[in-house]
């Protein structure tokens, strides 16, 4: 187990993200680049932008709080490095998040009602079944649940989002870019130490097996409403920004995809991350009933 | 390029005064601002040293064996501090009021964790195979028992109170003791602990400024500020006590210490 931690040190983290892919960015992008002018010209559109940035402040937010909660139920050194960097990481991401919100024109003293306003129920949901047991003190729940569900599910939605803005607006497809890179860290992360705790408490399997239902279903409904409420701008935002090119997720061409493709192929995607990911750590993926 | 000839952040070009409250709380408790903070002083100094051309182990350095375990033990201890330092910083991040705050704080968890991570590797590179048993074996029971007040201070959810323990009182003590240590310590101990004080000077600054303007809108709070203060203050001499025993030097070590923290708490002036 120590030498895969090694290679979760503080040090290597200053190495790979300040000091290698953020290196002489702003706030996660390149300096001097600016929001599409499609989308600040049209109130539609930027509507529809802060609607989705929205949900990745409140996201991050619930990272921030879980990965801050993780730190000290870590029961070694190396762990507790990690979730440090983990803990600045999604910090960070909330801050790049908000700062796009005030690109969009949302005014600093109406930043927490514009949350309120635009976010989605479902994805409050989801953060308080993972916030419940970081504050009850379950690590091996708390890192599944943040580090596979949570930051499985960021992965997707963050790389769908960057290969749609990848032409059209380069500057959220570079804040992106940053965040995914981090993402895979803590994933990765997730997945090598959990397994051998899992290994060592298989009585705890059914209670995380459970959380992740729960999580997974807050998770899909929390798809179905947000498609729902971005299906009217989607042609209107394709008109805007004309032919781009194809844009391929995962087979799925994301330039020319139906509101509903689209919530699909993202749905597909993150299942089946989730079935390898846990399969891993030796759980099995559990369908939620009723989405 | 070495700490002494890097530039460090340039502050020409950020202008305080230009900005309102919120801006500039936004500004300097940011990612960004963080890391051009300590960029200069980490950047080519893995593990907060100069790496060198051979490995730390194998340079010569004028340290006895006797010198060498009294440096284990006072190394231990700092582990001790640190791990209250980033076990507090992290749970306050879950109390902080606002946005910054918890921002500031989540730059300061990854400070603690690399401060506990550089004192390890220094005692590893000393010939300390197992430091969680040394760590263990070694700690200073009164350390112990003021990581134990922070924390529960820190988990009651007390903002005000958690702030001053960890980010005015705890980096007071822990500058304090640092300063004092790195005048008699070995060249590679002294850049770590010079590199740690950087920081330890920006929490401290986080503390000062919102404990001032918290207790300038709430003077009702200094009171029970006062006697959290004064309770730490005797846990705070008495880690001293046993610490200065364990450097190089004679009694004069304990009383720089103690003077430099006692001054640092009343130059504050907050309780």
């Amino acid at each position: 187990m120590a030498d895969f931690l090694n290679s979760y040190s503080i040090q290597r983290w200053l190495e790979l993200c300040p000091q290698g892919y953020l290196e002489d960015t702003v706030n996660g992008h390149q300096e001097g680049e600016t929001e599409a002018e499609s989308i600040l010209e049209d109130d539609d559109l930027r509507t529809a932008a802060i609607r989705s940035t929205v949900q990745l402040v409140v996201g991050e937010r619930a990272a921030l709080a879980a990965s801050s909660g993780l730190v000290n139920l870590a029961p070694d050194y190396p762990s507790k490095h990690f979730l440090a960097t983990q803990t600045l990481d999604e910090a960070r991401h909330v801050e790049i998040f908000t700062e796009r919100l005030y690109d969009l024109g949302v005014k600093r003293a109406d930043l927490e009602s514009t949350i309120d306003n635009f976010v989605n129920p479902h994805l409050v949901k989801f953060a308080e079944v993972l916030l419940e047991k970081i504050d009850s003190g379950d690590f091996i729940a708390g890192v599944v649940g943040q580090n596979i569900v949570l930051e499985g599910l960021a992965f997707s939605v963050f790389e769908m989002m960057e290969t749609t803005n990848r032409v059209p607006n380069p500057k959220f497809a570079h804040t992106l870019a940053g965040t995914i890179a981090d993402e895979r860290r803590h994933v990765g992360f997730g997945e090598n130490r959990i397994g051998s705790l899992i290994k060592e408490h298989p009585e705890k399997k059914p209670e995380v097996e459970q959380m992740q239902k729960d999580m997974a279903y807050h998770m899909l409904k929390t798809f179905s409403l947000s498609f729902e409420e971005g299906a009217d701008t989607v042609d209107k935002e394709r008109e805007a920004i004309g032919d781009v090119g194809e844009a391929n997720f995962h087979g799925t061409d994301l330039s020319s995809a139906s509101s509903q493709e689209m919530q699909a192929v993202l749905e597909a995607t993150v299942i089946s991350e989730f079935r390898t990911r846990l399969a891993r750590i030796g759980l099995e993926y559990q369908a939620p009933v009723g989405v | 390029m070495s700490e002494v000839d890097r530039p460090e952040f340039d502050s020409s070009e950020f202008d305080p005064h230009g900005m309102n409250p919120e801006d500039f709380l936004d500004e300097v408790h940011s990612f960004e601002f963080w890391f051009q903070a300590v960029e200069g002083y980490l950047t080519d100094n893995p593990y907060g040293h100069e790496s060198g051309d051979e490995p730390i182990s194998d340079r010569p350095d004028d340290l006895t064996e006797s010198d060498k375990d009294s440096l284990i033990t006072t190394l231990c201890n700092y582990c001790v501090g640190e791990t209250a330092a980033l076990e507090g910083a992290s749970g306050m991040i879950a109390i902080a009021p606002n946005r910054h705050s918890k921002i500031f704080l989540a730059t300061q968890v990854v400070d603690e964790a690399r401060h506990l991570e550089v004192f390890l590797r220094r005692l590893q590179d000393l010939g300390v195979t197992d430091p969680e048993g040394e760590i263990e074996r070694r700690a200073n029971p009164t350390l112990q028992v003021f990581k134990r007040r922070l924390l529960e201070l820190v988990k009651a959810g007390d903002w005000s109170a958690a702030l001053l323990a960890q980010n005015v009182i705890l980096e007071s003590m822990e500058h304090a003791a640092f300063l004092v240590h790195a005048t008699t310590a070995d060249p590679v101990t002294a850049q770590i602990l010079n590199g740690v004080m950087k920081d330890e000077r920006r929490h401290l600054g986080f503390g000062e400024n919102d404990l001032g303007r918290l207790l300038s809108e709430h003077p009702g709070n200094r009171r029970r500020l006062a006697d959290i203060r004064h309770e730490m203050d005797g846990l705070v001499l008495a880690v001293f006590s046993r610490a200065a025993d364990d450097l190089p030097g004679d009694a004069s070590m304990r009383e720089a210490m103690g003077r430099e923290y006692i001054e640092t708490m009343d130059r504050l002036g907050l309780v």
